[in-house]
């Protein structure tokens, strides 16, 4: 039967350009000084995954994306990337020498909420209850903050140019607890307490405006010296605002910040009529300069369309980093060469061609993972990648493990080596495209579906099977093929019969 | 052909092909074993669950390298920062990890404590606050990983069953799918058995072994489909006994493969987890190496005698057992001498009386290839 799966010469081409690819761009790779680039636990640096409070539109997530990364940016961070998994936010920022620092910053997750005032309500010591918002009773008429209640009137007498009456706290809610953050939703009605002050608290209306209306704000001493906070808003903010402050026309509007009152300034107090704000306000009160700057950043930056709430918080070490990569190597080197020493043991001579293979495989794979790190398309490397390619390592070998053991199966068949490398191939490479397309199943399901280290892992165990089908190709079989045709004659310890020692021919 | 066999030993036997092994006749065993092994772990799923990792739990860890440091002084020190029932654990030769709980804190409240151990653990350590790693995760982030895990078992599941089914056959990606679940309650029932804690890295590792155990089973019936056109024609052989014969073809291959494949992942779990003590690595490699352990088992002793049960309950193949039967005995080949049968087909198939059938075989699976 004349079987061949390949011609000498095309054989011979295909083998030294597989060698020659695969050792030259690994030296192409370290001449370039290119490496891969290290995922943060490796690396040191910072990961959080947020999750939105309440549900939410996709584009409302890419807002949220978009202002987060603006804030990292806005840190000089290199290397920090911002996206969208499934509904979470992942940030993440391997290689940040400080991660903390930026933590801090980016942490600072505000949403920002203008909500009427209704009224003050007490706070119990003891036990509370978390109630529910949509299930909140309403204050009697007596205790509401409206103009009614208030009576503002303009008073130029006054230091602050008006006066009002004290409407008292309603003692309804004492034992009612502050509003959670997973019931602070901007349509229901909330008991949130005020900055600094965590015993006085207000039950507020649902949200009439986000800070997604502000496009300015400053924090700036007035002519008295007393620190105010100076907003403009967009255009479309601008009208927004106007009605909100028309409905609560010498009423208390509140600014929510994360589930805490920033401040709580009466509209328009010193004016006896409403008048437009024209898309530009002064927020005044008891500031310091610090209270004060802070408003001003959140109203700015901290404008997310949704509240976020971190699911986890991840800083490594730079040194910590360093360790576990030694670790994930070391451990990664200890196993090749383990394999490397029974491949040789089992097969002798054919376990030089897995050693060869193996050298080849984990020098083009290191050359691919060191290009890849220099584009954004491929997760970095992390040690669940590391983890990844060492269980591949498994994959890699049962490759050359199946065609032997089929070689073996062909020459006990009485059939010279000759002829067996020829056929042993043929069905072992059905095998190997069988089963490391399972592999591959795995991995690709794994990139699509899994969230965070899970796609590192699964990106890397992919990569590896597919270089583990071409390198079957283009350099086992030709390799092997090769060598079976040469060894006709040869009685060598080494030669391929020796690893092979077929019980067939002993029978013979 | 058995005499001879006998003068070797196991591995002698193994690696000349002489091996007669009965995985399919000796299925009860097989199957009573890993039933005992899923119901101890079940029951100690129900009794004791799971030893739940901060990722599943909720919870702030925080690690530091301090090689001159000591289990009592890093207590000391994280206490006195205010952490009530710190857990302390010494990773490898010189990382300390401290685990506690903060989600009782509000979100400003849990930043502060967070910095207040981070300072205090870097002073124990003698390195600057950058050093030390901080992990914190709210109570429902684990759920949310495993959920998207479970999606993807799931998925993953019903594509191996559509794949086998229309590459192989129903049966085989029914056998396969019960070995899949299987390594899967095992390695659960350990982890529960055991107490190791679990952690989204055992979850993805679990994905991991499942795939593993499926391309393992994959290359011992891609040899059954192999046989099951040669082999059976002969008449001289059950659908048991020729996936018996198939399995203990593939027998050097499948130790083989589970060698190297569970060489370097003990090499994860030994040189990287606990002597070079990187906690990521640990949970990896003790999820892989259980798994791994559980999937060369199945693959070997679950799915293929469970195939041979599936495939002898066909008409075709009860029938062609009792014929065999009836002929008084079958004959058990070892691989070498079913090598050797294929091989001088002619000469050996003469005494046999299956000349045609045997022949035809060898270039049905030559034209085959040629279409590849």
């Amino acid at each position: 039967m004349a079987s061949h799966v390949g011609t000498k010469r095309s054989m011979t081409v295909s083998l030294i350009l597989t060698l020659l690819i695969a050792f030259g761009s690994l030296g192409a790779t370290l001449a370039l000084g290119w490496g891969p680039k290290l995922g943060l636990d490796l690396d040191g640096g910072l990961s959080v995954v947020y999750k939105p409070a309440v549900k939410t539109s996709t584009a409302n997530m890419q807002e949220v994306v978009s202002i987060l990364t603006n804030r990292v940016n806005g840190l000089g961070v290199s290397g920090a990337q911002v996206n969208l998994q499934g509904k979470n936010v992942v940030v993440s920022a391997p290689g940040v020498k400080d991660a903390r620092a930026v933590l801090d910053a980016v942490g600072q997750t505000a949403q920002l909420y203008f909500r009427p005032v209704l009224c003050e309500v007490t706070l119990n010591k003891g036990k509370l209850t978390n109630v529910n918002p949509t299930t909140l009773p309403t204050c009697p008429s007596k205790y509401l903050l409206n103009q009614a209640n208030l009576g503002v009137t303009v008073n130029s007498q006054s230091v602050s140019g008006f006066t009002m009456n004290t409407v008292s706290p309603d003692p309804e809610f004492g034992n009612v607890a502050t509003t959670l953050p997973v019931y602070d939703d901007p349509n229901s009605r909330v008991i949130l307490p005020i900055l600094g002050n965590p015993t006085q608290r207000y039950l507020l209306g649902p949200a009439q405006m986000t800070g997604q209306s502000i496009a300015k704000a400053v924090a700036q001493e007035d002519s008295a010296g007393a620190w105010v906070v100076n907003y403009s808003l967009t255009g479309t903010g601008s009208k927004l605002w106007d009605q909100v402050a028309q409905s609560n026309f010498h009423q208390l509007v509140a600014i929510e910040l994360d589930g805490v009152i920033q401040s709580a300034p009466v509209i328009q107090p010193t004016q006896a009529a409403f008048s437009s704000f024209g898309g530009t306000g002064q927020i005044s009160g008891s500031f310091t300069e610090s209270s004060a700057k802070n408003l001003a950043i959140a109203m700015q930056f901290g404008a997310l369309p949704v509240r976020l709430i971190p699911l986890t918080t991840q800083t490594i070490s730079p040194t910590l980093g360093h360790s576990a990569l030694v670790a994930g190597l070391g451990a990664g080197l200890v196993g090749l060469a383990l394999v490397m020493l029974y491949a040789i043991l089992y097969y002798r001579a054919l376990g030089f061609v897995i050693l060869l293979g193996l050298g080849a495989t984990a020098a083009l794979l290191w050359a691919i993972i060191s290009a890849l790190g220099h584009t954004a398309f491929a997760p970095s490397f992390n040690l669940a990648g590391v983890t990844g390619l060492i269980v591949s390592i498994g994959i890699t070998v049962d490759s050359y493990i199946v065609y032997f053991e089929r070689l073996k199966d062909e020459t006990r068949a009485g059939r010279s080596v000759r002829t067996s490398v020829d056929r042993g191939f043929r069905s072992a490479w059905r095998t190997v495209l069988a089963a490391d397309f399972v592999s591959l199943l795995a991995a690709v399901l794994l990139y699509i579906i899994a969230v965070g280290d899970v796609r590192g892992f699964a990106f890397f165990l992919g990569l590896s099977t597919l270089m583990d089908i071409f390198m079957t190709w283009y350099f086992t079989r030709p390799l092997v093929v090769l060598l079976g045709r040469r060894s006709g004659s040869s009685n060598s310890a080494l030669s391929i019969a020796a690893g092979l020692n077929s019980g067939g021919s002993d029978n013979e | 052909m058995s005499n001879e066999a006998k003068q070797f030993n196991a591995f002698t036997r193994l690696y000349r092909g002489l091996t007669t092994i009965n995985f399919v006749g000796r299925k009860k065993t097989w199957f009573t074993v890993s039933t005992i092994i899923i119901v101890a772990g079940l029951l100690s799923l129900g009794v004791r669950g799971f030893n739940l990792g901060i990722d599943f739990k909720g919870g702030s860890s925080w690690e530091v390298l301090a090689p001159h440091s000591s289990i009592a002084k890093m207590t000391a020190a994280v206490e006195g920062a205010g952490l009530s029932q710190p857990t302390i654990e010494k990773l490898g030769a010189k990382t300390y990890e401290v685990t506690a709980d903060l989600n009782n804190l509000s979100q400003s409240a849990q930043l502060t404590e967070t910095n207040k151990v981070v300072t205090a653990m870097a002073k124990a350590a003698d390195v600057n606050a950058i050093q030390v790693s901080t992990s914190s995760v709210g109570p429902t982030w684990g759920g949310s990983v495993t959920s998207r895990a479970l999606e993807a078992l799931i998925v993953f599941f019903l594509a191996v069953v559509l794949y086998i089914s229309a590459r192989f056959e129903p049966k085989m990606a029914l056998a396969a799918f019960v070995a899949m679940v299987h390594d899967l309650l095992v390695t659960v029932g350990v982890y529960s058995l055991f107490g190791f804690q679990l952690t989204p890295d055992t979850v993805i590792a679990i994905l991991t072994i499942l795939g593993y155990s499926l391309y393992d089973t994959v290359v011992v019936f891609d040899r059954v489909r192999d046989n099951t056109g040669s082999v059976l024609k002969s008449g001289d052989m059950t659908y048991g006994d020729m996936v018996n014969l198939s399995m203990n073809q593939t027998l050097a291959r499948s130790i083989n493969t589970s060698l190297v494949a569970i060489l370097p992942v003990l090499s994860i779990l030994i040189v990287g987890a606990y002597i070079l003590g990187a906690t990521t690595l640990q949970n990896y490699g003790l999820a892989l190496t259980v798994g791994l352990f559980s999937g060369a088992y199945s693959s070997i002793f679950i799915a293929s005698p469970l195939l041979a049960v599936l495939k002898e309950r066909e008409p075709r193949f009860k029938e062609l057992k009792l014929r065999v039967e009836a002929r008084g005995g079958r004959e058990t080949l070892t691989p070498a001498s079913a090598a050797l049968l294929s091989g001088e087909g002619a000469q050996r198939a003469v005494k046999t009386g299956a000349t045609a059938s045997t022949d035809a075989v060898i270039q049905a699976r030559a034209r085959k290839q040629k279409r590849r």
